[in-house]
């Protein structure tokens, strides 16, 4: 089920290579059309899974990254028709696609444990989700930056610097991606952590709430690690004027520790907290 | 009905003679309608610019109408023929709308792919439009010239990138800054160069354009010109604090903006970027000063070599949009041709429905009882017989591949069907035209 909206992200991929190489804007538009179309088929996916789930896929690896793709490309789609800017799509596609590969090829059944049905472990789920897709997006953001100051500061004015937006803008659109996952890390570690109080009150024997109790476990230690990065990140421009190259490095380094989060630490390290 | 072009442009002759041929400076309204009124051409468009002067016209005699346009520009410039024939230079048909189509691509530019051009090309269409001065032959090349001209700026990079060292500094900034809008400029020394980049970095909106120099007299002239204020030399390195661009280019003989001076104030501006463009020789701003991790340093050689790349870079571009003028010409020689069928098709038409007339006004007697629904539908009938029979070889004449066939065919239809010389139909000819290409305009 989750094939074609990977087939359909990886044509709107080729669009946008198109339209960012040859600077064509047919291919632009037809890159967005062909995007919206994967968004729109990836959301009835996603419709159908929670209705028979019911409630919206995450409580498993492999959906909750198709479900995270989805608000990345949601995110994108966001960024792209508010500020009229297609350049970054390039950038943004291919981690669509990379990510939507596994669920794509192991779709894994959704677990349905009563502890999970709490609304708390929802608001920890989503809003966690949410603030990888805002990162991931200034992550990107942040990377182009960084290869765009370079070209101007060398004095190479190449290939970037003909298709991509001013320095000014792609700051201000990372500042915000920022801002916005910062938030939604900060709701999604806090819910998660009453979610886990509540249901050791409940449970109080089950092993996996156990391992969750401390930073022992590795998802929760580099979680907080990233929030403290991105905390740092949105009070250092505050306070400090921090902005252009440095925080596009934070950007940077942020979203590496939310990606190791989110596949090989889910995937191959944790043994309990399982998404 | 011919096009016809006959003209001088920077490729033909000198900027002397340019001049003496300018209708700009004059009305060129009046000058088109001058040409029409005395002359026997029927449409004329008159582009005028600093490059070229070049007179379009529509007429049915082309050498007649060659000879006129040269008496007219003789008397209208009141400048002997001796001085301007030798720099004509004279296009009909496909190969004055080909010479249009490139002049709006901007591939006949001095500059290749400059941007104003097109604009010329449309005022000058409408100062003659407004006098009644066009008609359907002139619209349409005009027009479809238009959709040429933007078509090589949207599908080639043949005006991208500045070509200037004034335009380089500004998209250098925009490619910074973003809008240039809310932006402060610091002006150090006020030469030609800094005045015209000042001056492009106004109308780009910057807020501020503060002026030194050590000469006083030259801050006030240009910050007259530019709408900016001075302060004075002695507080230079104070005002890097709060210029997000400085421009420098006095005379000085040793670099007058050093590391320390920008390193003092970059703590205080903290991480947002500054713009520094040297184009004083020797350099006013000493190399080192690019190490700041904010500071944006140009020179006016590497300004320059930006405007090199784009140069080649816009070279690069040329065969494509001269592949797009190819294509163009050729869609509008298949619409020309099938314009040129249109006299046949309308004695064609006439004739045919000259027989229908005919053969209803012998049955009238009969027809007369009938009911009037009835004879309307007789009426109806016998008109559509008539349009399905000629819908065919409409469409096959419009289509005809070339010249040559095409009069084979016209020759051929007017002796099956008595229609008469084709010389005298054309003159009859209606004033509507096929549409085969939206308006682009």
């Amino acid at each position: 089920m989750n094939l074609l909206p990977l087939v359909l992200y990886a044509a709107a991929g080729v669009a946008y290579a198109i339209h960012f190489a040859r600077r064509s804007p047919q291919a632009g538009r037809v890159a967005t059309t062909v995007l919206i179309l994967a968004a729109l088929v990836h959301t009835f996916v996603i419709g159908m899974q929670t209705m028979e789930v019911g409630h919206v896929p995450f409580a498993n690896p492999s959906r909750a990254i198709s479900t995270f793709v989805w608000l990345l490309t949601l995110s994108y789609l966001y960024l792209e028709i508010t500020t009229d800017e297609r350049a970054m799509g390039v950038f943004i596609i291919p981690v669509l696609i990379g990510l939507q590969t596994i669920p794509a090829l192991s779709p894994g059944a959704e677990a349905r444990d009563p502890i999970l049905d709490s609304p708390w472990f929802w608001v920890h789920v989503s809003s966690l989700l949410f603030a990888y897709a805002s990162l991931a997006l200034a992550a990107v953001l942040g990377l182009t930056y960084i290869v765009q100051f370079k070209e101007i500061k060398k004095k190479h004015l190449g290939y970037f610097y003909t298709r991509l937006p001013s320095l000014q803008t792609l700051d201000f659109m990372n500042a915000r991606a920022i801002a916005v996952g910062w938030l939604f890390l900060t709701i999604g570690l806090v819910s998660g952590a009453v979610w886990a109080a509540q249901a050791r009150a409940v449970v109080p024997d089950d092993p996996n709430l156990q391992a969750m109790s401390s930073l022992v476990d590795p998802k929760i230690l580099f979680a907080v690690f990233a929030w403290a990065v991105y905390s740092f990140a949105v009070l250092a421009r505050r306070t400090m004027g921090w902005s252009g190259r440095r925080t596009a490095r934070l950007s940077v380094f942020g979203f590496a520790i939310v990606l190791l989060n989110l596949v090989p630490i889910s995937y191959f390290v944790t043994t309990s907290h399982t998404f | 009905m011919h096009l016809f072009l006959v003209g001088v442009s920077h490729r033909t002759a000198p900027v002397e003679l340019r001049e003496k041929l300018d209708f700009s400076s004059r009305d060129v309204g009046a000058a088109v309608e001058v040409l029409v009124t005395r002359s026997s051409a029927a449409e004329s468009v008159v582009l005028s610019t600093c490059n070229r002067s070049e007179i379009y016209i529509a007429s049915t005699d082309a050498e007649q109408a060659r000879q006129e346009i040269v008496a007219f520009l003789s008397e209208y410039h009141q400048l002997p023929r001796d001085a301007f024939m030798p720099h004509l230079f004279a296009h009909r048909d496909m190969a004055a709308a080909r010479h249009l189509f490139r002049v709006a691509a901007g591939l006949d530019s001095l500059v290749i792919g400059e941007p104003q051009i097109l604009g010329q090309v449309k005022e000058a269409f409408q100062a003659a439009a407004e006098r009644h001065c066009t008609g359907p032959l002139l619209t349409k090349t005009f027009q479809w010239a238009f959709g040429v001209g933007k078509r090589v700026r949207t599908e080639t990079g043949l005006g991208e990138g500045a070509v200037s060292v004034s335009f380089a500094a500004v998209a250098l900034a925009r490619k910074i800054f973003g809008r240039l809008e809310g932006r402060r400029v610091l002006v150090v020394g006020a030469g030609e160069i800094s005045a015209l980049t000042a001056q492009h970095l106004r109308s780009q909106g910057v807020e501020e354009i503060v002026i030194t120099s050590r000469t006083a007299a030259h801050a006030d002239a240009l910050a007259a010109q530019v709408s900016g204020r001075t302060v004075p030399w002695a507080q230079m390195r104070r005002a890097i604090a709060g210029a997000d661009i400085v421009l420098t280019a006095t005379g000085s003989q040793r670099p007058i903006i050093t590391r320390e001076d920008v390193q003092a104030v970059t703590g205080r501006r903290r991480t947002e970027p500054l713009f520094i463009i040297d184009v004083a020789v020797p350099r006013d701003v000493d190399p080192s000063v690019s190490e700041i991790e904010q500071v944006f340093l140009y020179n006016v050689d590497d300004l320059q070599g930006i405007v090199q790349e784009n140069l080649e870079r816009r070279g690069a571009e040329i065969a494509q949009a001269e592949a797009i003028v190819a294509e163009e010409v050729a869609r509008f020689t298949v619409w020309q041709r099938s314009r040129r069928a249109i006299p046949t098709v309308v004695a064609l038409r006439q004739r045919f429905d000259d027989i229908r007339r005919a053969e209803l006004q012998r049955l009238e007697p009969r027809l007369s009882g009938l009911p009037a629904d009835a004879r309307a539908r007789v009426e109806d009938v016998t008109r559509l017989i008539v349009e399905k029979l000629l819908l065919e070889p409409t469409e096959q004449l419009k289509a005809l591949p070339d010249e040559e066939t095409q009069a084979a065919y016209t020759e051929a239809v007017n002796r099956l069907f008595r229609l008469g010389d084709a010389e005298s139909l054309e003159a009859s000819a209606p004033e509507a035209e096929p549409t085969d290409r939206p308006r682009e305009n």
